[in-house]
């Protein structure tokens, strides 16, 4: 009756992680404490499953929606065990009786045939009956929600639908309408109970694999094809991509501070205590945070890819703290200030407004974006350009750029458009990559993921 | 119920007993980690707020089991040498000059530096014997005979590294030192980690030990710790203390007051005679209970509708 491996599967969809070791020792635990309480069981079993705070959620909420039925079935269960023995000895030859009125019968054999449970509303015995036809009907194998009518006509089957439906029949063969309508009424409520309970278990068991491949399919969607309503997984996506990243810098970053033994520094120090070494020195690594200022076009068909761009170095704030940007379309201006105030949905919205429309001017950007950073630029600054590099056939300002690529460490240049459509039409890549460390396509949150981390990487 | 269950919920109230005799008061979740914690040997790891009362729970446990409390208390650097063991240098030094005359002996006699090295090498583990080996908060947990209280404060405060390195000893409870091999535990200790979240724990960590979280306690448990720790504050102004740090906690603050902090406030009640909380009063003690300016300016102007609204209603001037 009670399947640990069953719940767990249920957790590991509602992403909880839990590993086999665990899954042991929650096994370790119910032998322990046994099946009794069901408070305990879900305070005992939630410290060896749910390790942080968010998984601490969702186990509650798994516990509660799986055990609800369950444990209350167990119980029902248990009360009536004694009974059970007689109970199925007599039922089939009780299904005629209990609806020709015969009243006298004991409670616990009524309590077996699914017509009178229903007219009854025996929640317990119902319940149980719910529990017990999941079972037989292998409710832990869906997976899909169009599955959802399939078991709910298995489960009314294994509940004894059989039976209601032949005690209809009696009853309008012998006349009885009141007690017909009301069995009528008694088949629609199982139908209603059992699809909620179908429904309930598949939500349950599937809800959250549908996200994960959502969110694996995203990732790779160019980013100007995405559809509106996706934008809010895209944003926790990337948040959670971004924190992984941050993680993995911010460790590298402490490394690096602690640094190599320093020979030569550690044998004149020593040389007082005759030549032994005692007290020694390290090579302190230099960790430069990396400068980052990037340039994003804002016009039509770049916006889309920008606006991930800008979203993503604005979750990577705790490594790269001294980001500043820049939006252009056919003048440049600092946005740098918008993130700083606002939340980065209401900031992008303004930003686009500020500065998107209007036709791309390259030539003109890059001058107004020299004259507000050239001062700026030095050894430990990467320079990143957002755009598709199509000039209308205006000044590239391709001259601007070299200056400013002499001065920085770096210049990354992210290009939406696919290499098979550079240098077509007005397209200006050849000119301006001429003059970048590294050109590349980038059109979806994959590519952004990888594009940030070469950049914490080399900037180290 | 089965009889499991009940040996499990009497052992439970039990532990819950006995902790609340030794003046710490906890919840069916405190209780059945620590339950469950002795019954599979499983270590502990304690999250939570600051001052929920982490570290506490760990000395009351020594205290109930009768067991010495080992306290490793971590921090940025924290390596293997000062958590675990040392070679006493020092010792070994002096122990090597003082046996300077005892060596040219036993050198007597050795023919070239081949010779020599080879006598010398059979005296090698005498100098990496346990005498001179330092033990550390773990290794004395280790070794400890009729085991102990393992007490691993703030493990978010140490490198990945040091993690690491504990994932050994939480497992099998064993440590492996190169110069000496594997050391057992004589009795698994019973070990608490305690956390404040500043960054997220490995999962190879939490995977090995039980997780259990204290948030900051109901108002009536509140009440009742307060009761343990200040008796002789009045049972009304207790209740509208309780509730008005409550009311505090659910401001949006840096840094909401923890149990540790309304303990002290209800002292300050005490010794400063307070009758009944007033506007004036709790202005001028509002910096034991919050610690930060801006969190004081945000309470400060609301201090009088939060007074009343947490008031007991029994409370004539309430309402």
């Amino acid at each position: 009756m009670f399947m640990l491996g069953d719940f767990i599967r249920v957790l590991r969809a509602a992403e909880v992680r839990i590993s086999t070791a665990e899954s042991i020792e929650a096994a370790a635990i119910v032998e322990t404490i046994g099946l009794g309480d069901r408070q305990l069981m879900k305070v005992a079993l939630s410290q060896a499953l749910a390790k942080t705070d968010e998984e601490k959620e969702a186990f509650n909420a798994c516990f509660d929606d799986y055990f609800g039925a369950m444990l209350d079935a167990v119980k029902a269960n248990d009360g009536s065990t004694s009974n059970d023995e007689q109970d199925k000895a007599s039922l089939s030859d009780d299904n005629q009786d209990a609806q020709s009125g015969n009243e006298n019968e004991d409670d616990a054999i009524a309590n077996d045939n699914l017509a009178d449970m229903l007219l009854n509303h025996d929640e317990a015995g119902l319940s149980a009956r719910l529990a017990q036809a999941a079972s037989a009907a292998q409710m832990s194998d869906v997976r899909l929600f169009t599955q959802q009518g399939l078991f709910t006509r298995r489960i009314m089957e294994a509940m004894g639908l059989a039976d209601v439906e032949a005690a209809i029949q009696n009853a309008r063969n012998s006349g009885d309408g009141v007690y017909e309508a009301n069995l009528r009424q008694a088949r629609q409520s199982l139908f209603e109970m059992s699809r909620d309970f179908v429904e309930k278990q598949i939500s349950m068991r599937t809800a959250n694999s549908g996200k994960l491949v959502r969110e694996e399919a995203l990732s790779r969607v160019k980013l100007s094809n995405l559809d509106r309503s996706d934008m809010h997984i895209m944003r926790g996506l990337i948040e959670k991509l971004a924190k992984r990243l941050a993680t993995l810098h911010a460790r590298r970053q402490k490394r690096s501070k602690r640094g190599l033994l320093d020979v030569r520094k550690t044998l004149r120090k020593n040389q007082s205590h005759d030549g032994l070494l005692i007290d020694l020195k390290w090579r302190h690594v230099e960790v430069s945070r990396p400068r980052l200022i990037t340039m994003c076009d804002v016009s039509g068909s770049v916006a889309a890819v920008s606006r991930f761009l800008l979203m993503f170095l604005y979750s990577l704030d705790e490594v790269m703290p001294r980001t500043r940007s820049f939006a252009f379309s056919h003048a440049c201006g600092e946005i740098t200030d918008l993130f700083e105030r606002k939340d980065p949905e209401a900031a992008l919205t303004e930003a686009l407004m500020r500065h998107g429309g209007g036709s791309t001017d390259y030539g003109k950007s890059f001058t107004d974006l020299a004259h507000m950073v050239m001062d700026d630029l030095d050894h430990k600054t990467t320079l990143m350009v957002l755009g598709d590099g199509r000039s209308n056939y205006g000044d590239p300002g391709h001259e601007i750029l070299r200056e400013m690529s002499n001065r920085c460490r770096r210049v990354v240049w992210l290009n939406p458009e696919s290499k098979a459509l550079w240098d077509t039409g007005d397209s200006e890549m050849k000119r301006l990559g001429a003059y970048c460390h590294s050109v590349q396509v980038c059109n979806s949150v994959r590519h952004l993921e990888r594009v940030l981390d070469d950049m914490l990487r080399l900037s180290i | 119920m089965d009889t499991i269950t009940e040996t499990a919920v009497t052992a439970i109230e039990t532990i819950s007993r006995g902790f609340a005799d030794i003046g710490y008061i906890c919840d069916q979740d405190i209780a059945t980690a620590l339950f469950l914690a002795r019954q599979l040997q499983k270590p502990l790891l304690v999250e939570g707020p600051p001052g929920v009362g982490k570290t506490e729970l760990a000395k009351a446990a020594a205290e109930y089991l009768d067991l010495s409390l080992i306290r490793l208390q971590c921090y940025e650097g924290l390596d293997e040498s000062k958590a675990l063991y040392e070679w006493q240098y020092g010792k070994q030094l002096l122990y090597t000059q003082v046996l300077r005359e005892k060596l040219a002996d036993l050198m007597e006699g050795a023919k070239g530096l081949d010779q020599s090295m080879e006598r010398l090498n059979g005296f090698e583990d005498v100098f990496f014997s346990e005498q001179f080996l330092l033990p550390r908060p773990l290794l004395s947990a280790l070794k400890s005979d009729d085991g102990c209280v393992l007490l691993i404060d703030e493990i978010d405060k140490a490198d990945n590294e040091f993690e690491a390195f504990l994932l050994e000893i939480l497992s099998d409870y064993q440590i492996s030192v190169p110069e000496l091999g594997t050391i057992k535990a004589k009795v698994p200790p019973l070990v608490f980690l305690t956390s404040n979240n500043t960054r997220e724990l490995s999962d190879a960590l939490k995977r090995r030990c039980l997780h259990l979280y204290i948030p900051f306690p109901e108002p009536s448990r509140e009440a009742e710790i307060i009761a343990t720790r200040v008796p002789d504050l009045d049972a009304r102004l207790r209740t509208h203390l309780v509730d008005f740090v409550a009311a505090i906690r659910r401001q949006d603050l840096k840094k909401p007051p923890a149990v540790s902090e309304t303990i002290d406030w209800a002292r300050a009640l005490i010794l400063l005679n307070a009758k009944d909380l007033s506007p004036d009063f709790v202005a001028s003690t509002l910096n034991v209970l919050l610690k930060f300016r801006s969190d004081i300016d945000i309470i400060e102007p609301q201090l009088t509708s939060l007074i009343r609204e947490s008031a007991p209603a029994t409370d004539p001037r309430g309402v």
